[in-house]
């Protein structure tokens, strides 16, 4: 009888316990309703001014100040900056397309060269009627940004982004390495020959755990630069015409304005060049000498820990990195920067970045008057403070930004614009998802592998990047 | 394996008596093979540790450190800086939380009902059911998503927990747990003149509670890892669960650090860890019960 | 397929739970009105999970096949095109690629993905020190706790050319540094482990569970019968566990049919196409270049070769896998 009544406690105990658990997770459940339905989110479903930007909420809140300034000159107009995590620009644009495709886009959108072109085809509203309107306000602005930046967001004759932040790939080299092989700072012309003698130097001094050139596998700073410096590029690069009331009202006495157009063109491949194989050829040589590393593919975020180690003599970067190497524990005087290799040209490559309007916004008014704020100098002070880009003003780009982390010759980064006026953005058409992957799947194999292999590898980049630029999107 | 003449035993074993007299090949051999496993299966997690707690500019050492003699935190601070690493672990609790509970409850019910229930259809439909774990989730994604969309769900994390509770493969495990449950209960249950919703109540129901438990255990397990569909569904990063943001650190261009992108591995690895710890034993006695306990 | 179940009244039982593509004995009473509330009681409890299929599965299924028949970009309105996005998918050379590296990889990482966790699962499963076997089965385990992607994220470390742990060892056993991440071979082979090292651990532990439910006295007139060692294993164990082996090979396969974090985070499919898998594709085509009627045709064609593969090994197993 006992054993009855303590089974029937133990029942009782048991569907006390389960119907606690059952009403624990309910109540779980329903207080954290919010969260389920993204309804805590600030901003969410609000008629702000929605701006989106790739990075961390710690990137979003860096532009805290800059949105308060912004506030207190338009009371009216309500922003809230959503970042957007992505591992690269590609990755940050699948995201934009998908908030499109959930019937929530973003007004605002911070846009590299890598998808200039398709938010211009597609997805954004140019810039010119508003530029022609405040064009008083904006002489400022274009006096103090390079030419070539701004052309790079010009797509048939419509100008649809101002540039903010900008980089070059210019080449960085490990001083340290570059001594113990004997060697003085590259001179400014120095040529594809004299880099490669200096990787040889650089191996013959320390044979093991280092390696002479590290490069990476991705559109900037891959193997475009050294197709650049070739006068050649994987695509046939033309322009368009138009444009000459942007470059006549703001370019007028600039030496290199008969060099501009209505923007870029990339319409047909390029692989089957000579000058392409010859390029690769190069590459292959470094890398069958073991003075450069095969490419791995994606973002390579051993390069820091690798350059801060000494491991690494010299590697194409930009004026972003130079944070990055400050914090891993670098320097001013244990690195610098040179420009880079000459070839038959020292055309260099560049990627740059500003906001552009969606054909979706809501009030683009309000969307323009954020754009033209955040293209004044107080704004873009508040939003760069540390070197981790290249402000697109030339102003900005001065020694107080570069104290105490180097490189001693930061003045590289502003002139490979002003003293090679021709050096040229990102190829990065329309179609830029398949262009890059047809580029990045061949690039491994061209520079790895024998001459018929590079021959192989040139002919199907040839073909995958002709059916990349046959898609419409 | 050479010259055994034991059992296969699955109690827990004794000592062999033997080995006192003289050393038992078969089980050195064995336990050094079965070492050279372990080592490869735990050692790069040490390595990853161990990197994590070092400074960038260490972080290549070699030879490799598999010990963090001397830990640096500075990596560890650098990922909460970058990331919000609470809010994370709580989406990633809450969806994976919820999912599992949802899984083990209905594919409890439609478990049973498959097993012990009897209706029109029953074959066939269990067919489907077993067919739409063949799938793969990428080829649904894209209806999926514009469904989400109609639901005015988009970018919510229920968009990541209401399609993954009808489980497949937790029904099909249920059916199977149902089915290995010996019959006479029931038979003694009907005999009594009970229903079919008392004998699941006071017969099935208590019973099932292990099989539910392996069934939340693995859809825990999954969907805390899970990358694609979190991925694709949620845009913004209130809305980000584990392993997108872990991916994140990795940074644009090269600008991330090694050791950074690790210590949030290893943070990530914590909560998992605390739920290896607790229900490791559960799952093994479920996947092995029955061992002649 | 018994052995993922506690069960009171094995054996036989088991044979019963393997064969349970038929129903087992119902459970319940046999009369007319007991018929009756059991359907109605059996509907109500499939109800959540079929309506939650039809819904998120069968619906987007039927979905996608009449996607494939439409040129799409979410951004402009869908146009038909009938069956150009196949004929495209068809002559595409990375669509073909990718499939058959997805078949190669399924056919190598199964394999040893099962060959691996059986060894060891019959190793740990003998005599040997209980605090010991407690251990392996741990740390064997431990990899599945790991998501994909962080997996992916310092392998990729480990499997660096020139600073990686793993060819800093190789190099102690004079192996020249290894090309893993930037050639073909090296980096298939890379997913390959990295895949197998993740997920050995689940057919491990179905295949403790399947040992466990071998009854002794198997082995025991086994010995008598003079059988030692491997042919011990050959005759006992391997028949008697190919139950486990099917559902343990079936899961695997399905579960690498699908293989996606581990390409996207270690290689993004290259170098060229050697490491792209059909589901990248799908994703790529759908998400990068919003092509979405072509990415649900390529899905369509690999949903039905998967339905394919399965039906043969259900096939296959009628006629290899030992019932007792």
């Amino acid at each position: 009888m006992t054993g009855a009544t303590t089974g029937r406690l133990r029942e009782l105990s048991r569907r006390t316990a389960l119907g606690a658990l059952g009403a624990g997770i309910v109540g779980a459940t329903v207080a954290s309703w919010p969260r389920l339905s993204g309804s805590d989110i600030p901003g969410r479903g609000d008629n702000s001014l929605s701006i989106a930007i790739m990075g961390t909420s710690a990137d979003a809140a860096a532009r805290q100040r800059a949105i308060d300034a912004f506030t207190r000159l338009h009371p009216d107009i309500r922003v809230k900056v959503q970042a957007i995590q992505a591992v690269d620009w590609k990755d940050f644009f699948t995201k934009i397309l998908t908030m499109v495709a959930a019937g929530t886009p973003p007004d605002v959108v911070y846009v590299a060269t890598e998808g200039a072109q398709l938010f211009a085809d597609k997805l954004a509203h140019p810039l010119d009627e508003y530029l022609r309107r405040d064009a008083a306000d904006m002489a400022e602005f274009f006096d103090d940004v390079h030419p070539s930046l701004v052309e790079a967001f010009m797509y048939k004759g419509s100008l649809f982004q101002l540039p903010m932040d900008w980089n070059a790939a210019n080449m960085y080299y490990n001083t340290t390495a570059f001594g113990q092989a004997g060697l003085e700072r590259p001179a400014d012309d120095w040529t594809n020959v004299d880099f490669r003698n200096n990787l040889a130097a650089m191996r013959k001094a320390r044979p093991s755990d280092f390696t002479p050139y590290y490069w990476t596998n991705r559109l900037f700073g891959g193997v475009v630069p050294w197709l650049y410096a070739n006068d050649t590029s994987f695509l046939k690069e033309t322009r368009s015409a138009g444009g000459d009331w942007l470059w006549d009202s703001f370019y007028a006495n600039d030496p290199s304005r008969n060099l501009r157009s209505g923007g870029y063109q990339w319409l047909e491949p390029n692989a089957d060049d000579p000058r392409v194989f010859e390029t690769f050829d190069y590459l292959r040589g470094l890398v069958k000498d073991g003075l450069g590393v095969r490419p791995e593919e994606g973002g390579g975020s051993s390069l820091v820990g690798l350059f801060a180690s000494n491991r690494i003599g010299t590697t194409p970067a930009g004026g972003y990195w130079v944070q990055g190497l400050h914090e891993a524990g670098m320097k001013e005087n244990d690195y610098d920067v040179a420009f880079f290799p000459k070839w038959r040209s020292q055309r260099h490559q560049f990627g740059t970045a500003g906001y552009a309007i969606m054909k979706t916004a809501k009030d683009k008014d309000a969307a323009w008057e954020w754009i033209k704020f955040s293209a004044s100098r107080e704004a873009m002070e508040l939003i760069f403070p540390n070197p981790v880009t290249t402000p697109a003003r030339r102003s900005m780009v001065n020694e107080a930004l570069y104290a105490g982390k180097g490189p001693a010759h930061w003045k590289v980064f502003y002139d490979t614009l002003d003293k090679y006026p021709t050096t040229g953005p990102i190829p990065a058409p329309p179609q830029q998802a398949a262009v890059e992957t047809a580029l990045m799947k061949n690039v491994s194999l061209a520079v790895s592998g024998d001459e018929r292999q590079l021959k192989q590898a040139l002919e199907s980049m040839q073909r995958d990047l002709e059916l990349a630029l046959r898609r419409q999107s | 394996m050479t010259t055994t003449t034991e059992r296969v035993s699955t109690r827990t074993p004794a000592v062999p008596a033997r080995s006192r007299r003289r050393p038992n090949w078969n089980l050195v051999l064995r336990i050094v093979l079965l070492m050279i496993a372990a080592v490869l299966t735990l050692g790069p997690v040490m390595w990853t540790l161990s990197t994590s707690l070092r400074s960038p500019s260490e972080s290549f050492k070699l030879p490799p450190s598999f010990f963090p003699w001397n830990p640096d935190f500075t990596s560890y601070a650098q990922v909460f800086r970058q990331l919000d690493i609470v809010l994370l672990v709580l989406n990633s609790a809450l969806v994976t939380g919820l999912i599992a509970v949802g899984q083990m409850v209905t594919a409890a019910m439609a478990g049973y009902a498959f097993a012990n229930l009897k209706f029109r259809g029953r074959g066939a439909l269990f067919s489907i059911v077993l067919a739409t774990m063949m799938v793969p989730v990428q080829v649904t994604i894209v209806p999926v998503f514009m469904l989400i969309r109609g639901m005015g769900l988009s970018d919510t994390l229920l968009a990541l927990i209401l399609p993954a509770i009808p489980t497949a493969f937790g029904t099909f495990l249920m059916r199977q747990y149902f089915l290995g449950l010996p019959t006479d209960l029931a038979e003694a249950a009907s005999i009594d003149g009970a229903s079919p919703w008392r004998t699941f109540r006071s017969v099935y129901a208590p019973l099932a509670v292990p099989g539910m438990a392996i069934v939340g255990i693995l859809a825990f397990n999954f969907h805390w890892n899970e990358f694609f569909r979190p991925l694709i569904m949620t845009i913004s990063e209130q809305n980000f669960t584990l392993p997108l943001g872990l991916v994140s650190l990795q940074g644009n261009l090269g600008t991330g650090s090694i050791s950074v992108v690790l210590a949030g591995v290893v943070l990530s690895m914590i909560p998992a860890l605390v739920g290896f710890i607790f229900g490791q034993r559960a799952l093994q006695d479920g996947l092995t019960a029955g061992s002649g306990k | 397929m018994s052995t993922t179940i506690p069960r009171r009244d094995r054996p036989k039982q088991a044979a019963k739970a393997v064969k349970a593509v038929k129903p087992g004995t119902p459970a319940t009473s046999q009369t007319a009105s007991g018929r009756h509330s059991q359907r109605w009681l059996a509907w109500i409890f499939l109800a959540p999970t079929i309506l939650g299929m039809g819904l998120f599965t069968l619906v987007p299924i039927a979905a996608s096949v009449v996607l494939a028949f439409f040129r799409w970009d979410i951004i402009s309105a869908p146009t038909f095109v009938g069956f150009d996005n196949f004929a495209e998918v068809v002559q595409d050379p990375t669509v073909r690629v990718s499939f058959l590296n997805t078949i190669a990889f399924v056919i190598v990482a199964v394999a040893l993905q099962l060959g691996l966790a059986l060894a060891l699962a019959v190793m740990v499963q003998e005599k040997m020190p209980a605090w010991l076997r407690t251990f392996f089965r741990s740390a064997f385990f431990f990899p599945l706790i790991l998501s994909a992607a962080s997996v992916s994220i310092f392998m990729r470390y480990l499997f660096n050319e020139q600073f990686g742990v793993v060819n800093w060892f190789l190099s102690l056993a004079g192996i020249p540094a290894v090309p893993w991440l930037t050639t073909p071979g090296g980096s298939a082979a890379v997913v390959i482990l990295v895949y197998v090292w993740q997920n050995f651990g689940f057919s491990f532990l179905l295949f403790i569970g399947g040992l466990a439910s071998i009854p002794m006295e198997t082995y025991e007139a086994a010995s008598l019968d003079g059988a030692t060692g491997w042919r011990k294993h050959v005759y006992v164990t391997l028949p008697l566990l190919s139950p486990t082996t099917l559902l343990a090979s079936v899961m695997a396969i399905i579960s690498a049919l699908q293989v996606f974090d581990q390409p996207y985070v270690l290689t993004r499919g290259g170098p060229g196409d050697s490491t792209r898998t059909a589901v990248m594709v799908i994703f790529e085509s759908a998400f990068q270049r919003l092509e979405f009627g072509e990415a649900s045709a390529i899905g369509v064609i690999l949903t039905l070769i998967i339905m394919a593969i399965t039906a043969a090994q259900f096939r296959l197993s009628k006629r290899f896998v030992f019932y007792q």
